[in-house]
């Protein structure tokens, strides 16, 4: 079973198709990055594919879930990270995680097993000598990792994160990247991002999306084959100027 | 249920480290509550005015302090629709019920707490002026303050779901202002008659003041208690359906 699956998935707006027709398969375990500069309707695609927003037109399967018709399962196996960092200000970041296991996980699982979760992603993700200070006063890359352990911590099978490095240094960057390809292969991951250099280094496949279409679709190399181009840059600029 | 739980609780904790937060929902109802009873011992007795005695008083502040609770839901709700907190939510397992319960159960407890507070205060004060306070009126004002403490967490949930972070607290301090002129928190609204006491009949906050003093004067007359708690009450759900369905609206409306 395919992790994702869309066919002709489409959002649009009174005038403005934001989303065209996207067909894409992404493997169980596999990290994919969807490639486009602001405005190509990579957010847009990720709110599709997390029953944030209704698709106009397609159909898109989450683990083999519906994302209109069985939404609560869909909901059930996924973890999101947005672009801003949302987590909950005045908490500090271990009880952000608590809140969060508490959200993401059955009802039948006991309190002990909601702050083991949270330990476990405190380990995973070094943010020991974090772990009593509100969410308000980190920095922004302690901030994106508190995220992006929150999204991980539900235990999801498939895990979007949209634009995780946006507004970072380039030394919060390394370490986000590190702890991202730490995550491979593990689950399913679709990473959105404007940064060549980062969808280069993280993904198995990579989606170029320009103006709502998937223009391309491949691993680098099939890219770079695909349009006799050198680089991911070369290859993103000769499919966008086409 | 467990859901809404959590998430209430994150709710009580974000509130709780607001220092604003006790200023206006616990110390600033205190605080009129010694200037009003200031106030009223400078009115000559001849007056026969009682509207400021601490057995009527304390139960305005009780409502003037919801009003409070009003604005703090509104603030909680409009600041978490601003950034991309709420669209984590969204995506996660939690259902529309999980979202209405979570904003408004940790809002009981802080009117709870501050309705506690407001009648240990009062209750200090009659030892002081003499105008006795039955202390265990306290055991009638807890269930008679929570349907007017839910009307007001429900008016915040709804200017929160509804206006912006900048608009909802303007919008409730109009409400703020409204209530206390026309619930009769610092006058006999009862006592004006014509125009004044239509409008005063046409909105639920007189009967909220009303319900919640005579639990305090432990008058529990069909007139004084049961009918405007039954006001209160109608008034109540029909603001829990209204702002839950306003609520899950505009989040359709800003997610689309």
């Amino acid at each position: 079973m395919k992790a994702i699956s869309t066919v002709n998935l489409t959002k649009e707006y009174k005038k403005l198709t934001a989303v065209d027709s996207l067909n894409l398969e992404i493997e169980e375990g596999e990290l994919f990055a969807l490639l486009g500069v602001n405005g190509a309707g990579k957010t847009t695609s990720i709110r599709m594919l997390s029953c944030l927003s209704s698709p106009t037109r397609g159909t898109a399967l989450v683990d083999g879930k519906d994302v209109q018709t069985d939404s609560s399962s869909v909901k059930s196996v996924i973890g999101i990270s947005t672009q801003d960092t949302a987590v909950a200000a005045n908490l500090t970041v271990e009880e952000n995680l608590r809140f969060m296991a508490g959200i993401t996980a059955p009802s039948t699982v006991a309190k002990s097993e909601i702050n083991d979760r949270a330990e476990k992603m405190i380990s995973l993700f070094n943010m020991e000598e974090v772990r009593n200070k509100k969410a308000k006063t980190l920095s922004g890359g302690w901030q994106r990792k508190l995220s992006i352990a929150m999204a991980l911590i539900g235990d999801p099978k498939i895990l979007y994160l949209d634009e995780p490095t946006l507004g970072l240094d380039v030394l919060a960057r390394r370490e986000l990247w590190k702890l991202i390809n730490n995550l491979k292969g593990r689950i399913t991951i679709v990473l959105t991002t404007h940064y060549m250099e980062e969808a280069e280094a993280l993904a198995d496949r990579i989606g170029i999306m320009i103006k709502g279409r998937l223009e391309a679709i491949g691993t680098v190399s099939e890219l770079e084959e695909m349009t006799g181009k050198k680089g991911l840059e070369e290859v993103f600029v000769s499919i966008a100027e086409k | 249920m467990k859901k809404a739980i959590v998430f209430a609780k994150r709710n009580f904790i974000e509130m709780s480290r607001d220092t604003l937060s006790y200023i206006f929902c616990v110390a600033f109802p205190i605080v009129m509550l010694v200037i009003m009873t200031l106030v009223n011992e400078s009115i000559p007795a001849e007056a026969e005015m009682t509207i400021f005695r601490i057995d009527n008083l304390a139960g305005g502040v009780v409502i003037f302090g919801q009003t409070f609770v009003m604005l703090f839901t509104a603030l909680n709700v409009s600041k978490d629709r601003t950034g991309s907190f709420l669209i984590r939510m969204f995506a996660s397992p939690m259902k529309p019920n999980d979202f209405t319960a979570g904003y408004i159960l940790p809002m009981l407890a802080v009117a709870l707490i501050q309705a506690l507070c407001i009648f240990a205060a009062a209750f200090i004060i009659s030892l002081i002026t003499g105008f006795t306070i039955n202390p265990l009126a306290i055991l009638l004002l807890i269930p008679a303050m929570l349907p007017s403490a839910l009307l007001f967490a429900a008016l915040g949930f709804l200017f929160g779901a509804l206006f912006s972070e900048k608009a909802a607290p303007g919008l409730c301090s109009i409400i703020i202002s409204l209530g206390s002129f026309v619930g009769g928190i610092w006058f006999d609204a009862e006592a004006t008659g014509g125009i004044l006491l239509k409008i005063c009949k046409c909105l639920p906050f007189i009967y909220c003041t009303k319900s919640v003093r005579a639990a305090i004067t432990l008058d529990l007359s069909f007139d004084s208690f049961i009918l405007p708690e039954i006001i209160v009450i109608a008034c109540t759900v029909v603001l829990l359906f209204l702002s839950s369905f306003a609520f899950r609206k505009r989040m359709k409306a800003d997610l689309a």
